[in-house]
């Protein structure tokens, strides 16, 4: 069986932005990162936290409709922190790189289900979600859930 | 195209470099092209200041300091903003603790910011020795060093000499009159239990500094643009909030008298090996 494979193309934004292509979609995407909270873009870090959420709410979305697990609704708080941003800046004498250090998806699950159940969709799903798995690879990624009523 | 304009700035965090980006795309739409070097701490950025690797500096009052104790007093201060001219350090302590003079500070613990802090440690600690308290032999010095090599533009090391104070382990504490007045609107100290004991003669704070044979023309360009950038202007407020400032005013040095004082009687260059 051949690898499926996704492809999308990126083009120059100027002066620090891009636009990426994927099917019948475009979307912006701003600098690398920000750290101006007015900045008018969304960063590409950010659309990378925004994968990992997007793949948390919607692989539970997804796992609990085929277990027939009732979800009234997810949200995920993520939070990120860099080795050293610093590096990004070339600030003279910094040192190390301005790679992700770690990540923490906080996960609220709402649903009147019995928490066995619950859990049994967290696990699947966290088994199962392609964005989550190869970030737990490449960074400190912890994800944590608590069913809300 | 016209050589752009290289100017040093010290990062004490990865926001602040939105205050520089702000300041150089202004530049930039003014035909002033202006290329931001960042440093890590202020004697790298005195070295290439010095060394002609950048041609301007926003430099803290050691810095300038510094910059001319290496070049021999061959730069001049060319800018500054309005907040930091006639600046002043309090010595805070608990109401009702029994300090209620400079006095009464002899064998007690002083808390202050890092070593390289002229407003949270260098200054005080000057005026207290003009005030017949050395450090070692009449009160106790308890030194905050957080991030050293940034000259306490951050508030790390003040707050923590404040947390020392308001625990109980120190008797006094330094604090930057600014920082005074934010803490006590923002709730951090509290103004109903710690008051201020004494206040230190005023004193000047950062300095844009340029060697004295920058080309005046081009250094001329570079502050006509600089002063034009105004409070009412939203993208420049937004920069200004964040550095502090309601306007950019001409340089001075006449307000680096204490802190000349302070480091040629703490030996401070000496001891950095300057």
């Amino acid at each position: 069986m051949e690898d499926t494979r996704w492809t999308l193309r990126i083009t120059a934004a100027p002066p620090t932005g891009a636009s990426a292509h994927v099917r019948k979609h475009t979307f912006a995407i701003g600098a690398p990162m920000s750290f101006d909270a007015e900045y008018g873009a969304v960063t590409a870090l950010e659309y990378l936290l925004g994968a990992l959420g997007a793949d948390l709410v919607g692989g539970i979305q997804s796992v609990g409709r085929r277990r027939r697990v009732e979800i009234d609704d997810v949200e995920v708080v993520v939070h990120c922190t860099l080795h050293n941003p610093m590096v990004y800046l070339r600030v003279v004498g910094e040192q190390g790189d301005a790679g992700i250090r770690a990540i923490e998806a906080r996960v609220y699950i709402s649903s009147l289900e019995d928490e066995a159940r619950v859990r049994a969709v967290w696990t699947e799903m966290m088994e199962t979600s392609p964005v989550v798995n190869t970030l737990v690879k490449a960074v400190r990624l912890d994800c944590t859930y608590q069913q809300v009523l | 195209m016209t050589k752009p304009i290289t100017m040093g700035a010290v990062l004490y965090d990865p926001k602040v470099s939105v205050i520089w980006e702000i300041i150089r795309e202004f530049f930039e739409a003014n035909g002033m092209p202006m290329d931001v070097v960042y440093f890590t701490n202020y004697e790298r950025q005195v070295e290439a200041l010095v060394g002609g690797l950048v041609d301007i500096a926003w430099n803290s009052p050691l810095a300038w300091l510094e910059t001319q104790h290496v070049s021999k007093n061959d730069f001049v201060a060319i800018a500054m903003r309005d907040t930091d001219c006639d600046r002043s350090t309090h010595f805070v302590v608990r109401k009702g603790g029994g300090i209620s003079t400079l006095g009464d500070l002899r064998g007690k613990t002083i808390a202050v910011g890092a070593k390289d802090s002229p407003q949270a440690t260098l200054i005080p600690v000057e005026y207290l020795r003009a005030n017949g308290l050395e450090a070692g032999k009449e009160y106790e010095l308890r030194r905050f060093d957080v991030l050293v090599g940034k000259h306490g533009d951050h508030i790390g090391g003040e707050l923590d000499a404040f947390k020392c104070l308001a625990s109980g382990q120190a008797a006094a504490s330094t604090m930057l009159d600014l920082n005074w007045k934010t803490w006590t609107a923002d709730g951090t100290v509290n103004p109903n239990e710690f008051s201020i004991l004494a206040t230190t003669d005023q004193f000047d704070h950062c300095v844009f500094a340029v060697r004295k044979n920058f080309p005046e023309d081009a250094k001329e360009q570079w502050l006509r643009a600089l002063f034009s950038m105004t409070y009412e202007n939203p993208k420049h407020r937004e920069m200004m909030d964040m550095e502090g400032l309601k306007a950019w005013v001409p340089g001075r040095t006449t307000g680096f008298g204490i802190l000349d004082r302070a480091v040629k009687h703490s030996h401070f260059f000496q001891e950095v090996g300057l």
